[in-house]
């Protein structure tokens, strides 16, 4: 690997952002490696485009830049739906809660991190991804097992699976306006400014969104036929964010206000006389900073260091809601993180990392029986990295140690301390990559599940995943063809599942451990790409196939080694992407198979159904316009029954860019 | 479906009159709108989507209790979609309304259907009438509007009839991070004014849950807190109540719980309970049987028995997780619920009058309510008896047990029934075990 191939690929992707047409391969440079790139005045831009494209050991996804851009999406949930391994659990509407799963994990196994730290949760363990814009990343990537980087911190490696966004450093100084106009009374404006001086980099951005999410739906059954518009489904928030890039050091501050209504499942009324109402509010504040830095070739540091504040406050005090108790509850959840790692390689086949992380945790809640809880979570990983001709392997341990403390009335939870190993091999050999890889992590439970009045158990015990895979990947390039594939065999184990039962009696749930799912699975991507010219035609494929069951009670045959609730068997999706100088049309199909949502009655699933999207944009001047159509063919489909997807819709935007795009 | 009732009740007929009918409510799953009726008649589940079946449509979001008002009336709660839905024994709608947003339970004197609500506004003459607290409401099934409604204690919940007046119990526990604290308290209702005559503190907090009753006495349940205050039961005197006794004489606490009970046709009530605390995190599991005459009798000493007839105990110990537990009033048939894995079909266990087990039917997700119907022969009427004597106390003679013949479907006696078939004793037909 030489410098000059290094810069060339540096070159390539600022051209590539400059004129909007669609990146090269995901993970195209094969074999960058850092160790091996020189320090030099491109250093700053080096290391950008060296972490970027390095290609990972273990499996992973990436779309990035213009690919990225040019898929119908405005949330991260959007994009993620493209990748394999991957199920979407969105209650439909942009209000609605969305939460990804990847291979059958369950929602608390994904970790979510922005350029290197992770948006936690402490109170539900999920992260909402409608909260979070597209708008300003560089890339989105889901990682399997750990990403394996120099200098990651520990609680990278403390998640089933990992999603890393990563927020996109100016290279030009410019100032845009967006305005957008979409169904169902849906407005939004956005404004960036940016810029590229003496080595600094950095952005203000700012974005408005209403919606009344007024979308309509139909059930259609033999015994039913139910015809409505989706209420208390609008939503209104306000996103700014700021970032600064130095060489190895990045911060980025970030808030989003929202507030939405929370509508329920459509269930069997005689009127619209009661509803239920819920709204929400939410103001979710971070502050991050990381700073990195290679010493020489043998020492690499980072550190990185994050402060948030989320204010949530949930009322349902209104006359049309005459079902649910009448409260107005708030919940303040602040926390604070640092962590170190450092990477030292002191052969040139042999690099190990050690890190180690802090985070306090406090949520305070103004609920009865309830006061505050604090809760301090802390990891350390060694990390082992060998290298040896095609030849590549890598073995981890985590430590991971949490205690609470809380007033309440129970006392806290147990304090948990567990070590979990994870190792990687790889061989890879003229564009043939091959690996396995064995993961064991757990998921504590959250604060909630311990301590939430009336449902909480403080009793509970860490859920378990282990995961095995085997995969290999092809990249291929020549001249103005590309094509990469991927594919990867999968077994997963998960035990001690967290989950809410009604114990004491009906209508009283508490949290249990109870429950094991073993998967089966395949996952597989292939992109190809070809650039005649001034023309550029992708093509991106995910296919999933999966098989989940149920393992919990041997002695019940309605559900043992029966596939396991919302877990399809196949998906995949299809997008095509034409581009031509500066317009592209980008065409996606997406399929979701069967999905059973009980094991009770054969009727009760969730049908299979298939979303195409399309998306036309072109650029002339300083004016970039959008228009996309979102499931072309009004198909009627749910992610959580009885929670209608909105369907057909048409979004356009309108951009004016003062200065270099 | 349709076809296959239409077919079966022909059958019936040909063969005989339907001796065991009972009616299981599916609460289904929250906010999914499957809530299901389960049909059970003779040994075999006709159906468990009964209501569908028989309307060509749904039912509703977690259907809550139900109640047999006439020979010609049903009325089920469906408290997520604020229906009440009357139907008629053969299952077939009749009437609907939603002017008792968040109904609860039901009780009824035969001629107006009282509903216990969480709720703070009622539909009354095209006008609305607001509560801070609960209430009840009191619908005319003649015209199955509301005709008056009374505010008692914060959610109440478990109601019963009995001699004119209406017996509710408050549990203030469930919109629990509202302010107010937990209800202890029974509201003694005049069912003719809709006026509280009285309100009996208990000194329990959050009596929760379906009662049981049998002439006089009430069997209510109470959680507890799950922290200091634990799990208990009051069994409930009426006639005390309305005899103004001062409240301590109106009831007695006993340290069980009672979370699923009904009352079999000696008048004992039989319950289920779970006793939960955040301290240890644990659930403790209780089976008993109460004779409330003793109870009273003896200041709350005797006539109470840690079991369950027959091998009923030994059949719910085995049941994943014990959702219900019901006596037909009319044939004694013992019956208990399994809700299973919650996301799973649930199922019914059906015991003979001597608590033998007989079987056990796939419902549907989360089998909790029961109804029996009426036998095709029966002429008996125990609800409608008057509960004034000590003596019977509204206990309904049972059939004589003690040597049935066993017949089969043919009407020739059987000495030696075999196994999986169908026979007919005392006028019933059941499933040889």
């Amino acid at each position: 690997m030489n410098k000059l191939e290094v810069k060339a690929r540096t070159l390539l992707v600022t051209v590539a952002a400059l004129v909007a047409i669609v990146l090269p391969l995901q993970y195209a440079s094969a074999s960058t490696n850092f160790a091996e790139a020189e320090l030099d005045s491109a250093t700053m831009l080096m290391d950008i485009e060296v972490t970027a494209t390095r290609r990972p050991l273990a499996t992973a996804q990436e779309l990035e830049g213009a690919k990225l851009q040019s898929l119908s999406s405005t949330s991260i949930a959007d994009a993620l739906k493209y990748f394999a391994g991957v199920q979407i659990k969105d209650y439909g509407g942009l209000g609605g809660l969305k939460t990804i799963n990847v291979r059958s994990l369950g929602a608390q196994h994904v970790g979510v991190y922005i350029d290197g730290i992770r948006i936690t949760n402490a109170q539900n363990g999920t992260v909402d991804l409608g909260k979070y814009s597209l708008s300003t990343l560089e890339s989105v990537s889901l990682y399997n097992a750990n990403k394996l980087e120099k200098g990651q911190s520990a609680s990278e490696y403390a998640s089933g699976a990992t999603v890393y966004l990563r927020t996109r450093r100016p290279d030009t100084d410019s100032l845009s306006v967006l305005a957008g106009i979409g169904s169902f009374h849906t407005y939004r404006g956005r404004l960036n400014l940016q810029f590229n001086r003496r080595g600094w980099q950095g952005f203000i951005d700012g974005e408005y969104l209403y919606s009344k999410g007024d979308y309509p739906f139909r059930y259609k059954s033999e015994y039913e036929d139910t015809v409505g518009r989706r209420k208390n489904s609008d939503i209104r928030f306000y996103r700014i964010e700021g970032a600064l890039f130095h060489k190895g050091f990045a911060a980025h501050i970030y808030s989003y206000i929202s507030e939405r209504g929370c509508p329920g499942g459509i269930v069997r009324r005689l009127s619209d006389k009661y509803t239920n109402i819920g709204r929400e509010w939410d103001t979710d504040i971070f502050v991050q900073a990381s700073w990195q830095r290679a010493f020489n070739p043998a020492h690499f540091l980072s550190v990185n260091g994050k402060y948030s504040h989320e204010y949530l406050r949930y009322d349902t005090d209104y006359p049309e809601n005459q079902n649910t108790a009448r409260v107005n509850n708030h919940y303040f959840q602040n926390d604070a993180y640092l962590s170190a790692a450092y990477t030292f390689s002191p052969l040139r086949w042999l690099y190990v990392n050690v890190g180690y992380d802090a985070r306090m945790s406090w949520l305070k809640a103004d609920l009865r029986n309830f006061s505050s809880v604090r809760r301090l979570d802390q990891k350390a990983v060694v990390d082992a990295h060998f290298e040896w001709r095609g030849f590549r392997a890598q073995a981890s341990v985590l430590y991971q140690h949490y205690k609470d403390h809380t007033k309440m009335k129970a006392g806290a939870a147990d304090p948990i301390s567990k070590f979990t190993p994870s190792f990687i091999i790889g061989y890879n050999w003229r564009g043939l990559n091959v690996r396995g890889w064995y993961k064991r992590i757990f998921r504590v439970p959250t604060l909630n599940d311990l301590y939430y009045t009336q449902a909480g158990n403080r009793n509970l015990k860490p859920e378990y995943t282990r995961q095995w895979n085997l995969g290999a990947e092809y990249t291929l390039t020549l001249g103005q063809w590309q094509a990469s594939a991927q594919a990867d065999a999968y077994i997963n184990h998960i035990d001690n599942r967290i989950v809410c039962l009604p114990l004491r009696g009906t209508y009283t749930w508490s949290m249990m451990n109870y429950g094991k799912t073993f998967c089966r699975g395949l996952n597989a991507t292939l992109s190809g790409q070809f650039n005649p010219g001034d023309w550029t035609f992708s093509l991106l494929g995910s296919l999933t196939l999966q098989h989940d069951v149920n393992r919990t009670n041997p002695e019940d045959e309605e559900t043992y080694d029966i596939p396991i609730c919302y877990s399809p068997k196949t998906s995949f999706g299809l997008t095509g992407i034409v581009a031509w100088r500066n317009f592209s049309l980008t065409i996606s199909e997406l399929h979701v198979g069967k999905r059973i949502w009980s094991y009770a009655d054969p009727d009760d699933i969730l049908a299979p159904y298939n979303n195409v999207d399309i998306k036309l944009s072109g650029q002339w001047r300083w004016f970039i316009a959008s228009f996309e159509i979102n499931d072309l063919f009004d198909v009627q489909y749910e992610h959580v029954p009885r929670y209608p997807m909105p369907g057909r819709n048409f979004k356009f935007t309108l951009t004016y860019t003062l200065g270099k795009t | 479906m349709k076809l296959r009732i239409l077919f079966s009740a022909l059958i019936l007929s040909l063969l005989g009159r339907a001796q065991e009918r009972l009616i299981v409510v599916n609460e289904g799953l929250w906010q999914t709108d499957n809530g299901k009726l389960s049909y059970f008649e003779d040994g075999e589940m006709v159906s468990n989507e009964w209501f569908r079946d028989v309307n060509g449509r749904k039912l509703g979001d977690t259907p809550n209790d139900i109640i047999r008002i006439n020979d010609n009336l049903i009325a089920i709660a469906v408290n997520w979609s604020n229906i009440v839905q009357f139907i008629t024994p053969v299952g077939v709608a009749v009437a609907e309304t939603e002017d008792v947003p968040n109904n609860r339970k039901l009780a009824t004197d035969g001629r107006f259907l009282y509903v216990t609500s969480y709720g703070h506004e009622v539909a009354i003459d095209g006008g609305y009438q607001e509560f801070e607290k609960g209430f009840v409401a009191k619908i005319d099934v003649q015209t199955f509007k509301v005709v008056d409604a009374v505010e008692v204690g914060y959610e109440p919940e478990g109601i019963a009839f009995y001699d004119g007046y209406i017996f509710v119990a408050n549990t203030g526990g469930y919109a629990f991070q509202e302010n107010h604290p937990y209800e202890t308290t029974v509201s003694v209702i005049d069912a003719s004014t809709m006026r509280m005559v009285r309100e009996i503190d208990t000194g329990q907090i959050n009596l929760y849950g379906k009662m049981s009753q049998t002439g006089r006495y009430l069997c209510i349940n109470s959680p507890g807190d799950y922290y200091d205050v634990m799990a208990a039961t009051i069994i409930f005197n009426c006639r005390a109540a309305i005899e103004n006794e001062p409240d301590e004489d109106c009831f007695i606490k006993l340290e069980y719980a009672a979370t699923y009970n009904t009352v079999d046709l000696d008048g004992n009530f039989l319950a289920i309970g779970s006793r939960y605390s955040y301290y240890s995190g644990g659930y403790e599991f209780n089976y008993v049987t109460i004779n409330p005459v003793e109870l009273f009798a003896t200041g709350g000493s005797l006539g109470v028995e840690d079991s369950l007839p027959g091998s009923l105990k030994e059949y719910i110990l085995k049941l994943t997780m014990p959702y219900g537990i019901y006596v037909n009033p009319y044939t004694g048939y013992y019956y208990a619920t399994d809700a299973g894995e919650f996301t799973g079909a649930g199922a019914l266990l059906q015991f003979t009058p001597q608590g033998e087990y007989i079987g056990k039917w796939k419902t549907y997700i989360n089998p909790a309510h029961f109804l029996a119907l009426k036998p095709d022969n029966y002429t008996d009427d125990p609800e409608q008896k008057e509960p004034d004597d000590e003596e019977d106390s509204s206990i309904h003679n049972p059939i004589e047990y003690s040597k049935p013949q066993i017949y089969n479907l043919q009407g020739i006696p059987i000495d030696h029934p075999r196994s999986g078939e169908i026979y007919i004793s005392n006028g019933k037909k059941f499933l040889q075990p």
